[in-house]
Formats: C-alpha cells, structure tokens, sequence
C-alpha cells in the first residue's frame, strides 16, 4: 500500500512546484540580517556630505524601485545617474523601469491598483493631485524639514508647484515652460522673419503659410489639437479653461477657441501644417526624437522646453534652432507660464522612503549628478546647480536657461492644477469629439466648441458638493 | 488483510465500511480521483487565480463606480449600463468599428483560408514546406513585433508607398484616413490565416476522392464539384472555424492597439481596446467591467445564432446518410 501512494505524492509536491512557480509573483527579497561590523562604509558618507548618512544605515541592504517616463536621452543620462549613486551608496540597489508618456499613466494606475508602486515616482502636474487625494504619495515635509532633503538652494515658490492641500508631496526636478522651436535655417531660406516674442497667432499662421510655400515643407509640425494650446488660448486672455471649483468650464465666450480651430482648418487645407490624419498615424504618442522637425520636415514646432535638448539633439548640434514664447491671442498677454516640468516623488508605500529620499536630494543637488543630467528635465530648482552647470552648458541647454529665464519675466501665474475628469475629458471629448470630427470635417468648428463645452459641463458636473 | 488494516487506520472514517466490497472499490476510486486532481491542480490553481475569481470580481465591480486608483467601490446599480447605451457617443463608435471589423475579416480569413488550403491539397512534392511558409505568419500571429511592422509598412513613408509611388501614385496616409484605416487591420488579420487553414486542410483531406471521381464521371465541372461535394462535406469544418473565428474577432486588441490606437475618428477604435483605454487611461474600472460582461453577452448571443443557423447548412454525413 505504502508504495501505492507514491505517485500521490509525487503529484502533490509536483503539482505545488508547478503551481508555485507559475502563479506566484516574483518573492521580494527578504532583507538579509544586518550585519553586526558597523565600522566599513565611510567612503559613501564622505563622498555625500549633504546625505550623511549614518555608518548603521549604509550597511542595511536596501532595494529601491524607480520609473520614469521620457525620451531615449533621457532615459541614458537617468540610467547613469542611478549607477553614480549606487557606486556612492553600495548597500543600495536601484532598479529601474521607464516608458514613453503614452503608457506611463496605464502602467503606474495599475501597479497602484496592484499596491505595487515603485518608491520612486516621477511625477506630472496633472497627475499629484489625482494621486495625492488617493493617499498615494508620502508628504515629503518631514524629510526637508531633517535636510535629508536639502532645500537650501531653492526658493519656496520653484517648491511650491509640488505641494498638495498644503503638503509637499513632490520635489520639482526643473522649472519649464511651453515654447514654439524654430528652425532658423529655414527661415531663412524661406526668407521669413524671425518672430517677435510677443507675436500672435496670425503671425504664426502667416509665417508657417510662407514657409510652406517657399520649401514645400510643413511650416508648422502636429500637435496644435493638444489639449495645453485648448488651455492657453484663454490663458492668453487672462482666463482658465475650467471655473475656480472645477465644476464648469470656465470661459463664457467658445469664439477663441471656434477661431482656433478655424485657423488650423485652414492650414491644414494649404498643406502648411502637419495634418490631423498624418499626426495620427506617424507622430501621436512618440516621444520628441520622432517630430518632423528633427528631420527638417517642418520648420516649427510646439515643445515643452526641456525637450528641446532631447530635440536638439536627436537633430545635429549644427542645426540652428531658436525657442520663442506661444503665440498670443490678438490684443492678449503671454500664453505662457512656468511649470516644474516633472516631479520626484515617493510612493506611500515604499518600505524604504529615507534612502528614497536621499536619493530625490542627490538628484536635485548634486554638481555631479546634474552635470551628467545637463538639465534634460528644465532648468534645475538649486541655485547652486544651475551656477555650477552654466560654464558647461551646451547650445541646446544654454538655449533652455536663457528661454526660461526670459519667459519667466512676462508668464503667468500657474494656473491651478486641473480638476478630476479632466483626463476624461481631454482622452473622450476634447480629441474624439472635437478635434478629429472637426479635422475630418464631420462637424464645423462652431459645432464642435459646442459639443466640447456641454460634454466637459457634464463630465465635471460630478465635482459639484 | 495488512493492507485492509493500513488503509482503515489511515482512514478511520471508513473503518467501517472498508470491509465491504463495493466501499472498497469507491475508496480505491477516490484515491484515484486524488491522484488526478493533484496532478492537475497547477491549472487549477491558475485557472481560480487568474481566470474564475477575476471574472466573479468584474462581474460585481460592473455594478459600482470603482477607479482603479482608490480601493473602494460604491454600488451603482445598473448606471453604467445607462451611461453606456445612452449617453456615450464613444462606446456606439466602439462597437461599430468592432461589428465592421468581425463582419468583414472573419468571412474575408476564412474565404482565403480555404482558398490556400485547397491550392495546397494536393500530394506533390514540397507541398508541406508551401504549409509551413504559410502558416508562419500565424506563429507570428498576434505578437507586438508584427503590429509594430504593419505600422512601418503602411506608415506614410512605408513599403505600400514606397512601391505606389514607382508607379507614380501620391503617397496615401493608411492610418490615418478613417476610410483605409481599419482596412489595414482587416489586410493583417486576412494575412493571418493558418490556424483556420491547417483546420481546412485536414478536412479536405477527409473527403473521399471517390466522389470527386463519380461526380467527374457523371459529367460534373470543377465548381459543381465544389459546390456539390466540398463544401458541403466541408461544412462542419467550416462551422467550427467560423465560431472560433468570430469569437476571437469579437475580441481583437493587440492589432489595434499598437497599429492605430483607436485612431483616426475613432474608426479603429474595437470595442477591447475602448474598454481598456476606460479602464486603465481613464480609471474606471467599474465602467470597463461593465463593458467586458456587456461583450461576453453580445458573444455569447452570436455564438448561438450561429449555432441555431448550423441545421440549415451544416451536414454530417452520418445524419444525411451521404
């Protein structure tokens, strides 16, 4: 009988090993017993002054997890920032993920869901609020307070962008703004002027008009349906695009926004624009090495600053491109503001969140590290970052200091951070109702202004108490 | 009598009735049922992990507002069935791209599947290498890699323009005109059609030459002969595959997904693929499980209609006596 039950047996320990390794997630490593010998780790510390840490807390192994989203410049230079500080801080491992802006949001909102979000967060504007109401981030107050977070460098208001109902929920990696890239050469050789920094709208259209019909190429790449254009028509003029409570939308007049879309019909119909069918289809969703101006296809394009080092330099440092603030509305005042381009931050899980955040402090103030970095996030938030960087900045980063330190004279206030179900808004309405109809001349401009407002009210109707 | 004793001190329950001998059998029965359940507990264990407990759990998140981000869910009732029947513009958008889509690659695979399954019923030499170069295109199937390739080949400075363009045709923008662009995708899941046609093949093979040569005798021509005998006797191949072929249709993702992305208008927009953008861009999973659980009905409904139809145009030959 005894023997019988072998195969029994067999088929259970089988059966357990299979399933265990099938099903079951990766086990985290369990932490190893700290080591009694408290003494060997003084280089690290030396190395840091500013993160100090303790002999004891060198020695503990810990595992820390980052992601962040971004160009293949990017991702090198952060790649390489890792290894500095993991080469300073032997006990720590890093391990990291990154993906293009399009699926950074899916991938994080499910590690979320999952309690499986990495202890080091980058982190968008319009996204801390969303998270920070779900208890996700750890308030990082603490830490700054302790000068594990050394802030001493950094004025109140470049910290300010990453604070949440009166906590600071997020460590501002660089301060940026919108900018239309030109293509001087083209211009040139179109023979067009270079614009004011205070142009307007029609002089975009009329330039990016000229353009096409001197080279034959796009005057102006995609991207003018984006929802951030939506929002600095009315900037422009001195609103916001959502009413104080986030219950309505906050203009009364759809006309700048039907003359928008006017104006991108008509470029459109002259050829000097990239269309909405071949943005779609080639440049939607890719991150900026991939813009028709890189390859000299179109002789302008719409940016956030800090890409325009990744742009730059996807494109030869001999191309000659020159930053210039968003075209105004006619009679309006700058479109633009300044916005900490991306943010640090720590998940409200994280097991480790001290060594997280001496790794946020050496990001934002090590000589070392940002001059691997060069300011490919914006321009850095310490004072003493940015003196030390300046002699070895290179055109393209040179170009982003002097443009931010230029646009921040005329900006506007940022405005407030968007409410919840604008990202319903922008990924349903504004460009599957809106922008494609009206591209593809299903509805008139007016019409689709129309449908924008009622289907916005009505999304943002549930913010009502 | 050892083993009687072993058995009824290992399993004191049945010391009782051990002694008689259809209990017996019934243990010996038992041991076995054991046996096999151990040795398909991995899939069980998955399947309940990963498939059952899953589904029971979207089924009641349809009933709520749950977002992915915040870990409670409020019941709603049926308000998501009403948002999405009457008030979301999207979500009829998502099922006509998805019913244009089944209705026109599925019978379109399935017409070309046979089409090369009876070129290749043919028994001369290297034909089961022709089999293997088209099935290939299946194995690569649904991967990332070919959508990926698809995008290049119909992207604006693609093959497909390369080529026209030597004949002097203005380059055409595939993906991103609503009216080529589902078609891209109606060409990819055409190209893949080797699992439907291995399946044909192996029924052509079943059909007696016999017939073929009566009926060629009889004076019949070569469509006769289709019509006639192949695709009757064809006909229970052909059902399975159109089943298959439209559940899987119903459920199309990858392809557009990363070929188009919904775009442009929405026309590519299949109904997985919406209900992911609403489950996992937008994080409202309540909504999303809705939709899934509104899919599985839809399938289902078709699935048996094509059931119910099969009487009138599937023939088994042991029923029709042939």
């Amino acid at each position: 009988m005894n023997r019988n039950r072998w195969p029994i047996v067999l088929g259970v320990v089988l059966a357990l090993s299979l399933a265990l390794s099938a099903c079951a997630p990766a086990a985290t490593p369990t932490p190893q017993p700290k080591p009694a010998t408290a003494a060997a780790q003084p280089t690290s510390a030396q190395a840091q002054p500013t993160t100090a840490p303790t002999a004891a807390q060198a020695q503990q192994p810990v595992e820390l997890r980052i992601v962040w989203w971004g160009s293949q410049d990017r991702h090198d230079r952060t790649i390489k920032v890792i290894n500095l500080f993991m080469q300073q801080h032997p006990n720590i491992k890093i391990t990291y993920e990154f993906v293009a802006w399009a699926d950074y949001w899916t991938k994080l909102a499910t590690q979320a869901a999952g309690e499986g979000l990495p202890d080091i967060i980058q982190q968008d504007y319009a996204y801390i609020g969303e998270y920070t109401n779900r208890n996700l981030l750890l308030p990082l107050d603490d830490y700054v307070k302790s000068g594990v977070i050394n802030t001493a460098d950094v004025t109140p208001a470049e910290l300010d962008g990453g604070r949440v109902n009166g906590k600071l929920v997020a460590i501002n990696l660089g301060s940026n703004s919108q900018c239309w890239v030109l293509d001087v050469d083209a211009f040139q050789k179109a023979g067009v002027p270079l614009p004011a920094p205070d142009w307007t709208w029609a002089d975009m259209e009329k330039a990016a008009m000229q353009i096409h019909d001197k080279l034959g190429i796009w005057g102006m790449g995609p991207g003018l349906w984006d929802e951030q254009i939506w929002a600095s028509l009315y900037l422009s003029l001195g609103q916001w695009r959502y009413n104080a409570d986030g219950t309505a939308i906050g203009y009364t007049d759809d006309t700048p926004y039907v003359q928008h879309l006017e104006r991108m019909l008509r470029l459109e119909k002259a050829g000097a624009i990239v269309p909405r069918a071949e943005d779609v289809a080639n440049y939607y969703g890719k991150s900026v090495e991939a813009q028709p101006i890189v390859e000299g296809k179109a002789a302008m394009a719409y940016f956030w600053s800090n890409q325009i080092v990744a742009v730059w330099k996807a494109a030869g440092e001999n191309r000659n491109f020159k930053m210039v603030p968003l075209p105004r509305m006619e009679g309006g005042k700058s479109a633009n503001y300044i916005k900490p381009s991306q943010f640090w931050s720590i998940a409200a899980t994280s097991k480790h969140p001290k060594e997280a955040a001496m790794f946020i402090d050496f990001f934002t103030n090590s000589v070392e590290a940002n001059e691997i970095l060069m300011a490919e996030r914006g321009v850095p938030i310490s004072s003493k970052v940015r003196e030390a960087l300046k002699p070895k900045l290179g055109k393209s980063q040179a170009a982003m200091f002097d443009y931010v330190a230029e646009v921040s004279k005329t900006a506007q206030p940022i405005p407030p951070a968007d409410p919840p179900g604008h990202n319903d808004i922008v990924k349903n309405v504004l460009y599957p109702q809106v922008a494609d109809p009206v591209a593809f001349g299903q509805l008139t401009p007016a019409q689709g202004a129309a449908v924008l407002r009622k289907e916005a009210n009505a999304i943002l109707a549930k913010n009502k108490k | 009598m050892t083993v009687r004793a072993k058995l009824a001190a290992a399993t004191p329950g049945l010391r009782g009735a051990i002694s008689r001998p259809g209990e017996r059998r019934r243990a010996a029965y038992r041991r076995h049922n054991l046996a096999g359940y151990t040795f398909i507990a991995p899939w069980l264990i998955c399947f309940f992990a990963f498939t059952l407990i899953p589904m029971v759990a979207s089924l009641y998140l349809a009933f709520t507002d749950y977002d992915i981000l915040s870990a409670t869910p409020h019941w709603v009732g049926l308000r998501n069935l009403q948002r999405m029947f009457f008030e979301d513009p999207r979500y009829w958008r998502s099922v006509r791209a998805t019913f244009y889509y089944v209705m026109i690659a599925v019978p379109m695979r399935l017409a070309f599947a046979l089409g090369v399954a009876m070129l290749l019923n043919t028994y001369r030499r290297g034909v089961s290498v022709y089999r293997a170069i088209y099935y290939a295109p299946s194995v690569v199937g649904g991967s990332v890699a070919v959508a990926v390739m698809w995008r290049q080949i119909f992207g604006t400075d693609g093959l497909i323009n390369a080529v026209t363009r030597l004949f002097g045709i203005a380059p055409v923008t595939w993906l991103g005109n609503p009216r080529t662009a589902i078609w891209t995708l109606i060409v990819l899941a055409v190209w893949q059609f080797g699992s439907p046609m291995l399946i044909f093949l192996t029924g052509l093979r079943q059909i007696p030459q016999e017939m073929y040569e009566a009926a060629a005798i009889d004076g019949a021509d070569a469509a006769d002969r289709f019509f006639r005998i192949t695709l009757p006797l064809l006909s229970p191949v052909i059902f399975f595959n159109l089943v298959m072929q439209t559940i899987s249709g119903f459920m199309v993702f990858t392809q557009a997904f990363v070929v188009t992305g919904g775009a442009p208008l929405d026309t590519t927009l299949f109904y997985s693929l919406y209900l992911y953008q609403r489950g996992f861009d937008n994080f409202q999973m309540g909504y999303a499980s809705a939709m899934a659980w509104v899919l599985l009905v839809v399938v289902a409904f078709f699935t048996a209609l094509v059931f119910k139809s099969s009487s009138y145009w599937v023939f088994y030959e042991a029923k029709e006596g042939a």
